[in-house]
C-alpha cells in the first residue's frame, strides 16, 4: 500500500520533470534537444584559460542562442547559473595564478607598472569569462560580484600599496603627452582605433570595470591628500614673504582638478556636469588644502613673526585659512609653547622679548583684529616681562627712541597719541559686536590700541614709567657736554603726548634746570671768568644722585667757594651744595721736567692736589684726609701711576716723581691716552631707590610697633597698605624684618615682632 | 596758640567746603588720615607717635606719648587711643589717656582731657600731629584755670609732691598687654 502510494508519488515528479524538459515534443526528442542545448550553453560559457588558447571554441551565435532558448523554456536557466558560478569557482585558480604573478612582480620591483598591468590582465579575465548580454541582467551582475568577490580575495595584503602606488602615479600620468605601454590595456581593441582622449583613462576604466574605484574609495582620496600635502610642504615651506593660497589654489585648478575628473566625474557628459559631480569632493580637498597650509603656518609661526614685516602675506594666507579651519586654539597653543621655548627664558634680551613681543602685536593683530589670540598668547609673556628687572628700563629706552640701539619698537610712521586708559563698555555704541566664541572670561574686547599703550600697561601703573624715564633723562642730561638739548627737548614733548603734561612736569624741571645752568654760568664767567662750569640741579626734582662725603682739597676748594660767592650774588635766595665727585676735570700738571695733560675725574684731580702740599703720602693717610675709603684712594693712585706721575715706593707709599723715571726695559710704556673718565652713573637706578624707599616704610613699621606692642608679619604686611606705594610681598618683609633684627632694632619671639628697647 | 589758629584759619575754611564737595565722605576722610599718618610717620618729632589699631578701621588709632624732657614727666609714657569722627576733619578727634595719667587737665579715671582745641577751638587745618605735639606741650605746661583733676591742679607748684602723685598713678607700658 505504501508502496503503491510512493511509486504512484515518484512517477508523478518522474512525469512531471520528464514534461518539462520534453516540453511536450513526440518521445525524448524533447528531450535529447534539452541535452544539446544544455551541452552547448555550459561549454559556452565556460570559463576559459587565457593562457591556454587552444581550448577557445568557436560558438555559431544562433546555436547558442537557440540552446539559450530551449533553456529558458524548461525553465532551467537558474540552474544553468549555478552551474556556470560552481565552474567559475573552480577555474578560479587559472585568476590566482596570474596575480599571483604581478603581484610578485611588483614586490620585487617595487614599480606601480606591474599593479597596473595586473588590473589590466585581470579586466582581460573579467571580459572573456562575461556572459553574453542576452542572458539577462540577473547573470551578469551575479557573474561580476562573484568575480569581483573572487579577485578580492585573491589580492594579497601588499595590493593597497601597490594601488596606491599606482594611484599616485596617475597624478603623473595626466600629464603624459602619450600613455606608456604598460597603462595600455595588453590587447589593444581594434575597434579604438583613435587614441584614447586622456592617457589615464584606460586604466580608471578598468579600475571601474573592476569595482575597485568604490571599494577603494578612500585610499583613493588619501592619495590625493598625500599629494596636495606633499606640494604644499614643498612649495610653501618657509616661504613667506608670497601669499601661497592663491598659488595653491591655481595648482589645485591646474593640476588636481584635472585629476579629480577621472575617478569622481568620468561619467559626467559635460563640463556643467562635471562641475557638480566635482563639488562635494572638490571642497572637500580645497579645505585640505587650506589645513595643510594652515598646520604648516602654525608650525612656523614663530620664525613669521620674527621675520614680520616681510612675512605680511603669509600672515594673510594664515588668516584666511584660519577662517576656514578651525585651529586657533592649535594656533595659540603652538605659539604659546614656541615663546616659552624660544623667547622666555633667562638667555633672551630683554630687549629681544620686546622687539618680538611687539612683532607678536602687530602680527596677531593681523591674523585676528579683535585680539583674542594676542590676549591668549600676550598673557604669560607680560607675565614674564614684569617680573623682568630690566623691562621698564628696556621700554623707556625705546620710548625716547635710544640712539645706539638702532631700531626702536615704536614705529616712525606710527601717530603719537595719548596712552589709552581702560574704557568702560560703550552701551549706546551702534556697532557693538559679541566678543568672538573663544574669548576668555577675563577677555576685554579693546579697541585696536597702539603698541606703545599695550606695553606700558604691562605695569599697572604708569608712574613707574615715569620715574625711570626721570632716571634715564637724568642720566643722559649729565652725559650732554655741548650743550645741545634738543634731542632731549623733542623726547619729552613726544612723551607730553603720551603720559600728559602732568606727569612728565619734572621732566621739564629737568630740562630748565640744565639750559639754566648754562644761563648762570655764561652770567657768572662775565663777572669773573673761571675754569669751573658746574651743572645747577633742582634737587627735589631730580632722581636721586650719587653723593659722596669728600670735600675738594687746595685750589679746586677755592675755585667752588669762589663760584659760589658769585652764585650767591647773583642768586642772593639761594645756596649751591656741591657735588664734587661727579664730572670731570682737566688738568695740566708742571712738574719739574715735563708737563702732563690729563682729564680725570674728580677725586684722582683731588688726590693728585694733595701731592702738590707733600711729595709722599701714605693709602690710610690720603683716604683720612680725603674722607674717602681706601679702595677708592688706591684707584685714584692707580690713574696716576699708569700715566707715569705717581709712584709706589713702598706698600701702600706712594711718592710723586718729580722728574720722570725711565721706564725699566720690558715694561710697558705708557702708550694710552690720558682720558681715564670712566662711566659712573651719576643717578641712582630705580632698584637703589626702591631701598630707599623701604626706610620709608621702616618708620611706619616702627611707628605700628610703638603703637600697637607685638606683632605678627602678616599683621605688619596688613598693616603696611596705609603705607602709600607699598607692594612688596611678605618673603621680602621677612627678609626686611630679618635686617632689621640683624642691626638690633627689633627682636622676635613666638613669630611676634616687637621694638628693641 | 590762638594766633596760629586764627592765622590759619582762612586756609582751612576753603579746604572742607572742597572736600564736602567731592560728595564722598568717607572716602575723602579715609584719605586725609592715610596722609596724615603719612606725614607723621614721615615726620621726626621725637616721643609722639601714633598708628591705627588694625588695618580694618582706619578711624581708630592708639598713640604713644612720652613726657617731655624737663619736666616730672620726664622719662614717662603714656598710651592714648583716638578716635575720628566720621565727619573728620569737621569735627575734632575724641582723645583719652588709656594709661592713668596724673594731671590737672586730665581726668584719672576715665582719661578725659581738658584742652581747648580739642573741643571749642577746633579747627580743620590741625593734624594728629599737630594734636599730638599739642598733648605732649599740654604735659608741661597744663592749664590750671580749669582744671578737670583738682588736687592736680592744686600741687603743682610744688613739683616735689606733684611726683610723689605722679609716680602713684602712672603705670608703665607693657607690649604685651596691648596685642
Amino acid at each position: 500500500m505504501t508502496n503503491q502510494a510512493l511509486y504512484s508519488q515518484i512517477s508523478a515528479k518522474w512525469n512531471n520533470s520528464f514534461n518539462r524538459l520534453n516540453r511536450g515534443e513526440p518521445g525524448i526528442s524533447g528531450l535529447l534537444s534539452f541535452s544539446q542545448a544544455w551541452r552547448t550553453a555550459t561549454a559556452f560559457l565556460y570559463p576559459q584559460d587565457l593562457n591556454d588558447p587552444s581550448s577557445y571554441k568557436e560558438y555559431s551565435i544562433q546555436d547558442v542562442r537557440a540552446s539559450f532558448d530551449t533553456l529558458s523554456k524548461s525553465k532551467m536557466l537558474p540552474l544553468l547559473m549555478e552551474n556556470f558560478l560552481e565552474n567559475m569557482r573552480q577555474q578560479q585558480y587559472l585568476v590566482e595564478r596570474d596575480i599571483q604573478k604581478y603581484m610578485t612582480e611588483y614586490e620585487a620591483a617595487g614599480s606601480a607598472e606591474a599593479i597596473g598591468r595586473l588590473l589590466f590582465r585581470l579586466v582581460d579575465w573579467y571580459k572573456a569569462w562575461s556572459p553574453i548580454p542576452e542572458l539577462g541582467t540577473t547573470l551578469l551582475s551575479a557573474y561580476t560580484l562573484a568575480f569581483q568577490t573572487y579577485i578580492y580575495s585573491s589580492f594579497p595584503p601588499s595590493f593597497s600599496r601597490g594601488f596606491k602606488d599606482l594611484i599616485a602615479s596617475t597624478f603623473d600620468l595626466v600629464n603624459a603627452s602619450c600613455p606608456p605601454p604598460w597603462a595600455l590595456p595588453s590587447e589593444p581593441q581594434a575597434s579604438t582605433s583613435a587614441a584614447p582622449p586622456r592617457p589615464d583613462l584606460p586604466l580608471w576604466t578598468a579600475c571601474e570595470t573592476l569595482g575597485l574605484l568604490d571599494r577603494y574609495e578612500s585610499l583613493i582620496a588619501s592619495v590625493c591628500y598625500e599629494y596636495i600635502e606633499a606640494h604644499v610642504l614643498n612649495t610653501c615651506a618657509k616661504k613667506w614673504d608670497d601669499s601661497m593660497l592663491v598659488c595653491l589654489r591655481e595648482w589645485m585648478a591646474e593640476k588636481v582638478v584635472p585629476w579629480m575628473v577621472m575617478p569622481y566625474a568620468r561619467g559626467a557628459r559635460n563640463a556643467e556636469e562635471a562641475r557638480s559631480m566635482l563639488q562635494g569632493v572638490g571642497s572637500r580637498f580645497d579645505y585640505h588644502v587650506c589645513k595643510t597650509l594652515c598646520d604648516l603656518r602654525t608650525q612656523e609661526i614663530f620664525d613669521i613673526i620674527i621675520d614680520y614685516p616681510d612675512s605680511q602675506p603669509a600672515l594673510q594666507d594664515l588668516k584666511e585659512c584660519l577662517a576656514r579651519v578651525d585651529q586657533r586654539s592649535e594656533l595659540v597653543t603652538t605659539l604659546r609653547k614656541a615663546n616659552k621655548k624660544r623667547l622666555l627664558h633667562p638667555g633672551a634680551d630683554t630687549k629681544d622679548i620686546l622687539t618680538q613681543y611687539v612683532s607678536i602685536i602687530r602680527c596677531l593683530r593681523l591674523i585676528d583684529p579683535p585680539g583674542v589670540l594676542l590676549y591668549k598668547v600676550a598673557d604669560p609673556i607680560r607675565k614674564y616681562l614684569r617680573e623682568r628687572p630690566d623691562t621698564i628700563r628696556c621700554i623707556v629706552a625705546s620710548l625716547v627712541g635710544d640712539g645706539e640701539s638702532g631700531d626702536s619698537l615704536v614705529d616712525e610712521n606710527e601717530p603719537i597719541q595719548p596712552l589709552q586708559q581702560k574704557q568702560a563698555d560703550d552701551f549706546a555704541d551702534a556697532n557693538w559686536e559679541p566678543e568672538p566664541i573663544d574669548a576668555g572670561p577675563n577677555f576685554r574686547t579693546n579697541r585696536p590700541t597702539d603698541v606703545i599703550s599695550t606695553l606700558v600697561s604691562i605695569y599697572d601703573s604708569k608712574d613707574l614709567f615715569v620715574k625711570e624715564l626721570q632716571v634715564l633723562l637724568a642720566q643722559r642730561l649729565l652725559a650732554v657736554t655741548d650743550g645741545n638739548y634738543e634731542r632731549e627737548r623733542r623726547n619729552i614733548e613726544i612723551l607730553k603726548i603720551r603720559f600728559g603734561e602732568a606727569a612728565l612736569q619734572v621732566c621739564e624741571v629737568m630740562l630748565r634746570d640744565m639750559t639754566d645752568s648754562r644761563r648762570i654760568d655764561q652770567h657768572v664767567q662775565q663777572q669773573k671768568p673761571m675754569p669751573l662750569h658746574p651743572t645747577i640741579v633742582s634737587r627735589h626734582f631730580w632722581p636721586p644722585l650719587q653723593t659722596s662725603s669728600f670735600n675738594m682739597p687746595g685750589q679746586f676748594k677755592e675755585i667752588q667757594d669762589a663760584y659760589a660767592k658769585e652764585f650767591h650774588i647773583f642768586k642772593p635766595d639761594k645756596k649751591l651744595h656741591w657735588l664734587p665727585h661727579l664730572g670731570t676735570i682737566s688738568l695740566e700738571i708742571e712738574l719739574q721736567d715735563r708737563t702732563i695733560n690729563a682729564e680725570v675725574p674728580p677725586l684722582e684731580a683731588a688726590i693728585i692736589e694733595l701731592f702738590s702740599s707733600k711729595d709722599t703720602w701714605d693709602v690710610a693717610e690720603l683716604a683720612a684726609e680725603m674722607k674717602v675709603d681706601k679702595t677708592a684712594a688706591i684707584k685714584a693712585l692707580l690713574t696716576w701711576m699708569d700715566l707715569g706721575v705717581l709712584k709706589e715706593e713702598d706698600v701702600n707709599h706712594y711718592k710723586l716723581l718729580e722728574v720722570a723715571e725711565e721706564a725699566p726695559a720690558g715694561t710697558k710704556t705708557v702708550s694710552r691716552p690720558a682720558v681715564v673718565i670712566e662711566e659712573v652713573s651719576a643717578v641712582l637706578t630705580v632698584q637703589r631707590q626702591q631701598a630707599e624707599q623701604m626706610k620709608v616704610y621702616w618708620n611706619f613699621i616702627e611707628g605700628m610697633l610703638t603703637n600697637l606692642g607685638a606683632l605678627s608679619l602678616q599683621r605688619i604686611q596688613g598693616m603696611l597698605k596705609f603705607a602709600s606705594g607699598y607692594d612688596r610681598t611678605i618673603e621680602q618683609l621677612a627678609e626686611f624684618m630679618e635686617a632689621a633684627r640683624r642691626e638690633g632694632l627689633v627682636t622676635v619671639k613666638d613669630g611676634m615682632w616687637k621694638l628693641h628697647r | 596758640m590762638d594766633q596760629i589758629t586764627s592765622s590759619l584759619a582762612p586756609r582751612a575754611s576753603a579746604k572742607p567746603s572742597v572736600a564736602g564737595a567731592g560728595g564722598d565722605p568717607a572716602g575723602s576722610v579715609t584719605k586725609r588720615l592715610t596722609s596724615e599718618l603719612m606725614t607723621l610717620m614721615m615726620s621726626t618729632s621725637p616721643g609722639i607717635s601714633a598708628f591705627p589699631k588694625s588695618d580694618a578701621n582706619l578711624f581708630d588709632w592708639a598713640g604713644t606719648i612720652e613726657g617731655p624732657a624737663g619736666t616730672v614727666y620726664a622719662g614717662l609714657k603714656f598710651k592714648i587711643s583716638i578716635n575720628f569722627p566720621p565727619n573728620y576733619p569737621m569735627a575734632p578727634p575724641a582723645i583719652k589717656f588709656d594709661s592713668p595719667c596724673y594731671h590737672p587737665n586730665v581726668d584719672i579715671n576715665s582719661g578725659g582731657i581738658c584742652l581747648d582745641i580739642l573741643q571749642d577751638k577746633w579747627s580743620a587745618v590741625y593734624s594728629v600731629q599737630t594734636i599730638l605735639l599739642s598733648l605732649q606741650s599740654l604735659l608741661g605746661e597744663p592749664n590750671n584755670a580749669s582744671p578737670l583733676n583738682p588736687d592736680a591742679a592744686a600741687i603743682w607748684d610744688s613739683p616735689e609732691d606733684f611726683k610723689t602723685q605722679l609716680l602713684k598713678y602712672y603705670r608703665p607700658i607693657c607690649d604685651e598687654s596691648s596685642d
